[in-house]
């Protein structure tokens, strides 16, 4: 049993599929990771239209306190298990937007990541590393650090 | 037939096994040709040269958590992904693979073939409908509708154009269309073929008509509420379909498993696969329609030509090929 | 030039005086004025208005309003100063909304960020700013942030309680008996980016957009008031990260300008070779995406790749792809100590445009299907940039002759060879020609740019490897100043106030084109179908992040 069960992890770590959401501006580099260059289908990971179909959702840099909402909304849409991924220095602690008003320092306490990608904004090859570290995670049949806790289950959205 | 013989055509040939091969080839083959005209790799990583990348897809989609949202009406939303598989994969009785099988003729042998195909295959949006129906979901509604009002307007070519070779040969039977077919028929057929394979690409919501599931509008259309096993076997009932639908174009223009020098299943399958390679290369070029841009498309030019089409099959038929 | 202080001086002014070669600095003493003012402002032609900026003087309790009013095709602008009282309730201010339709979103945002109310606004609201900051008003100097910090969560269910209540009300009062709905198109969107337009349909029929923004806010304009003079272009930089260089450029202008410095040649001829590197990076995105909205990924795909080249131009030069911080009060970061090696790697970036530029004209340039949608498709005609002030490749898309880098030369643009480039249409389709006849143009540019500087190093005028950067003063005068770049998206203003003695600027004011581009987005789309929707937005070439700031 517990052999069969590896193997879906194995086969989930195989196929993470990203939801396409962007709330800043690391998601330009993850465009970048798309194109030609990087193309980070070569590892399986495609973009999905809607959240019910993702594995993956990434934190991508600054979380403004308006898009915050919108954000664990669809990370409550995700079939489990589901993922997250932290995008830049923003994700973090703020980063550059550390002393600004309306962005969230402290945006992994509120939905903890899995892995971190450093960087302002992380290049395209860290996005992928980022990833590939996750799918050790997943093969090794890890829980989720969002599942553990997190601010998120207090919140309204 | 035996028992024995049905289970394996059930299961095996061209049954459920065909069928799922069939759908791991053809979603790696179109993320591989897409790839390489984008200028990228595809799937590369996993399995040989990333063979492996659809096995893995499923498998996951298979485990994954299957959702139905609160909303959304539970028996239509989960009855539907089963049985929608089931009617894309009807018609598969009907078309000749192979020599091997039956002497050459579909598993079902009947005379009435084309008209069997043609309904099976039509059957299919109206079921799609349903889907965005029950999600509840304004997107998936908005598919649902667009997947209807596409159905009716590229269904009436469909039908015509598929009807030009039984109009030829005087015949429905899919083996005997196939079998009376030429170089000369087939090229007395080719503005019908180019018609069906017009059609097609509407029945199939392949681009430039993709507008059931058009992402940057609707989201999905309707897909965008289904998750993990609903998922996998609606997309199992989309790629059947293409199977089952190109098959048929084949079959009814191209001369299905004939070939030069041999007749074999390899040779129907090269020529779905000239066909993919055609839907691909014309999805990685052309940008979609807006849908009163595509019905204006269906009713005022590709009918009327059907029709036109029609028009001149007869006329081949009694001066070029003679009664 | 002399009409215009003619008017200005009928009316009860402090001062009337040119500035710069475009533009007349005026103080109206009454505020009552005002309205009188801008009707007769509009008899002599300038009918824009560009933005509106509200400076909080804390000490001497009054804010100033500042208006820039343009005349577009006549490039005659006028700078409006009135002071209004800083308590809550006196402070009010006639709206020019109903004279000049292009100011309306802008004095919202005043409202939102600063509480100056606008009299006579058609429709005021709090915009732009999330729930938990309705009436606190954020940017003014007294706002105590520290105290609002405390309780973020209460704050965070404060707009998630917002944005239900929304969807109720729209969910009873709009149509169960016709088929009328309200879809959220965005944030969490395939192809919508955080904004969130609410699509009122009727079957596949729009019938009106409200656009919801802030989703990206990040109160930049107040950020860099905590940031000393060089470390505000980390906050200015992040505008949009699509074209980098051109706003760093734009706010370095105003510190040199109030520091009474001028940078040397090479710094400029840099500048214009780092701002059009970006300008052509951020047009490449604009182009492929224009045809991802339509679901066609592939040339989106080959312009990421042509892409990457000019990004490696950015990244030989400063080291990071998109986030260079490259351009510093003073001229360029950094010396170019092997400039030949740049050079090769920008001509190598601009072979592989050329390489693929065929294939790209023969595709999609000329693609019947993308002309069927988009020819004809959202036109935009020279009254309407007048009114709304449509900038950049959107105005030049309708034929309009704008462009700052002609109208107001700055950097070395004076001494390049550069005319207008424009379309004749104003539809969809011209938006994207525009932008890929610019980026010929852009590449001209640099040519013409690597050139002068290859002369002026073998001549000896230039050293790159000492001229980059003159000393720049650590605190600034009192002043204040205004810079306007040609941004990729259209014209950036950045308005900027400093203290005697300051470290850190005073005030900051970013206008950015995508403001204007999203408020004429319901004017645009209404009445279209829905399939329209993504065409149309992504024909505008909206940034949320210039958008929000």
């Amino acid at each position: 049993m517990l052999k069969v069960l590896d193997f879906f992890n194995y086969a989930r770590s195989k196929s993470p599929w990203i939801v396409h959401f962007c709330s800043g501006c690391c998601s330009l580099e993850m465009l970048a990771s798309m194109g030609p260059r990087y193309d980070w289908e070569r590892y399986g990971y495609i973009m999905t239209p809607t959240p019910r179909q993702a594995d993956i959702i990434f934190i991508t840099g600054l979380v403004s306190k308006k898009i915050l909402p919108a954000l664990l909304r669809t990370y409550e849409q995700m079939p489990e298990p589901r993922y997250v991924v932290a995008i830049g220095a923003c994700a973090y602690d703020g980063g550059p937007y550390n002393d600004s008003r309306s962005v969230i320092k402290n945006m992994t306490e509120i939905l903890p990541a899995d892995v971190f990608v450093a960087g302002c904004p992380p290049k395209p090859e860290a996005i992928i590393a980022g990833l590939e570290e996750l799918k050790e995670k997943i093969k090794r049949g890890e829980p989720s650090a969002s599942s553990q806790g997190g601010l998120w289950k207090q919140m309204k959205f | 037939m035996s028992i024995g013989a049905a289970l394996f055509y059930i299961i095996v040939f061209p049954g459920l096994l065909f069928l799922l091969g069939w759908t791991f080839f053809v979603f790696y083959f179109s993320r591989k040709t897409l790839a390489y005209v984008h200028k990228r790799v595809g799937p590369h990583f996993n399995g040989p040269a990333g063979s492996l990348q659809t096995f893995w897809d499923i498998l996951k989609l298979l485990t994954k958590e299957s959702i139905t949202p609160k909303s959304a009406d539970p028996y239509l939303f989960n009855i539907i992904p089963i049985i929608v598989p089931l009617i894309a994969a009807l018609p598969v009785i009907l078309i000749p693979w192979t020599p091997l099988i039956n002497n050459g003729h579909g598993i079902l042998d009947t005379n009435y073939g084309v008209l069997g195909l043609v309904v099976l295959i039509g059957v299919e949006p109206f079921l799609l409908f349903l889907t965005g129906f029950g999600s509840n979901n304004k997107y998936s509604f908005l598919g649902g509708m667009r997947i209807l009002a596409q159905m009716i307007s590229m269904e009436a070519p469909f039908f015509l154009s598929a009807l030009s070779p039984a109009l030829l040969f005087g015949t429905m039977n899919l083996y005997d269309i196939m079998f009376s077919n030429t170089w000369l028929t087939t090229l007395i057929l080719l503005p019908g073929a180019i018609i069906f394979i017009i059609a097609m690409l509407g029945i199939l919501e392949q681009p430039p008509f993709n507008v059931p599931d058009a992402e940057q509008e609707i989201v999905y259309g309707f897909y965008t509420e289904y998750a993990g096993t609903n998922y996998v076997l609606l997309k199992f009932a989309e790629f059947t379909e293409i199977l089952v639908v190109s098959a048929a174009a084949v079959t009814l223009f191209f001369g299905g498993y004939r070939g030069i020098f041999f007749d074999s299943f390899w040779w129907l399958f090269f020529k779905i696969v000239l066909i993919a390679i055609l839907v691909v290369a014309i999805r990685a070029s052309n940008p979609r329609l807006r849908l009163d841009q595509m019905l204006k498309f269906t009713w005022s030019w590709l009918t009327p030509l059907a029709i036109l089409n029609l028009v001149w099959i007869t006329f081949a038929k009694l001066y070029i090929v003679g009664v | 030039m002399d009409r215009i202080k003619e008017v200005l001086n009928k009316f009860d002014m402090e001062y009337v005086e040119d500035y710069k070669s475009t533009w007349i600095k005026a103080k109206l003493k009454n505020k009552n004025d005002l309205l009188k003012v801008i009707e007769s402002l509009k008899e002599v032609g300038v009918k824009t208005c560009s933005t509106v900026s509200p400076t909080d003087f804390i000490d001497e309790n009054r804010i100033e309003v500042n208006y820039f009013l343009e005349d577009l095709f006549n490039k005659k602008n006028v700078w409006l100063k009135v002071d209004v009282d800083r308590d809550l309730e006196k402070c009010e201010i006639d709206s020019i909304t109903p004279l000049m339709p292009s100011a309306d979103w802008h004095e919202l945002e005043s409202f939102s960020t600063f509480g100056v109310k606008f009299k006579g606004h058609p429709n005021l609201r709090y915009f732009l700013i999330s729930s938990d900051y309705y009436g606190k008003f954020p940017f003014r100097k007294d706002f105590d942030w520290e105290a609002h910090e405390q309780n973020l969560i209460e704050n965070i269910n404060s707009i998630s309680d917002e944005f239900f209540e929304d969807y109720e009300k729209n969910e009873k009062t709009i149509g169960h008996e016709e088929s009328k709905t309200v879809l959220n198109w965005g944030p969490t969107h395939p192809a919508s980016g955080p904004i969130r337009l609410k699509v009122f349909i009727n079957g596949e029929n729009v019938e009106k957009i409200d656009a919801d923004i802030g989703y990206v806010w990040r109160a930049l304009e107040n950020l860099v008031e905590r940031k000393d003079f060089v470390g505000s272009i980390v906050a200015v930089e992040r505008i949009c990260f699509m074209d980098n260089p051109n706003p760093m450029i734009c706010y370095s202008q105003a510190v040199e300008e109030i520091a009474g410095k001028e940078i040397t040649p090479f710094a400029k001829y840099m500048r214009v070779i780092l701002g059009e590197v970006g300008r052509i990076a951020s047009h490449l995105i604009s182009a492929g995406s224009f045809f991802g909205t339509m679901g066609l990924q592939t040339f989106l795909m080959w312009n990421l790749d042509i892409r990457e080249y000019f990004l490696d131009v950015l990244e030989d030069y400063s080291g990071a792809r998109i986030a260079t911080a490259s351009i510093e009060p003073g001229g360029v970061r950094y010396p170019l100590n092997d400039y030949k090696a740049w050079f090769e790697t920008i001509q190598k970036a601009i072979d592989k445009f050329e390489s693929v530029k065929a294939d790209i004209d023969d595709i999609f340039i000329k693609n019947p299907l993308m002309s069927s949608r988009a020819k004809g498709n959202g036109i935009f005609t020279l009254n309407d940039v007048e009114e709304y002030y449509l900038a950049g490749p959107i105005a030049r898309a309708s034929g309009a002759k704008i462009d700052v880098r002609i109208d107001e030369p700055y950097a070395a643009y004076g001494e390049l060879n550069i005319n207008y480039v424009t379309c004749e249409n104003g539809d969809a389709r011209d938006r994207l020609y525009i932008i890929y006849k610019e980026i010929m143009q852009s590449i001209d540019l640099i040519k013409q740019a690597m050139k002068k500087i290859e002369e002026g190093i073998e001549s000896g005028e230039m050293n790159p490897t000492k001229d980059h950067l003159i000393r720049m003063p650590r605190r600034m005068p009192a002043g204040e100043a205004v810079s306007r770049v040609e941004w990729a998206r259209g014209e950036m203003l950045m308005h900027l106030v400093t203290t005697d003695k300051s470290t850190s600027p005073y005030r900051l004011k970013m206008r950015a084109p995508s403001v204007n581009h999203t408020m004429v987005l319901n004017k645009l789309i209404s009445g279209k179908t829905l399939s329209d929707i993504p065409l149309l937005y992504g024909s505008m070439h909206i940034c949320q992040g210039d958008l929000d700031r």
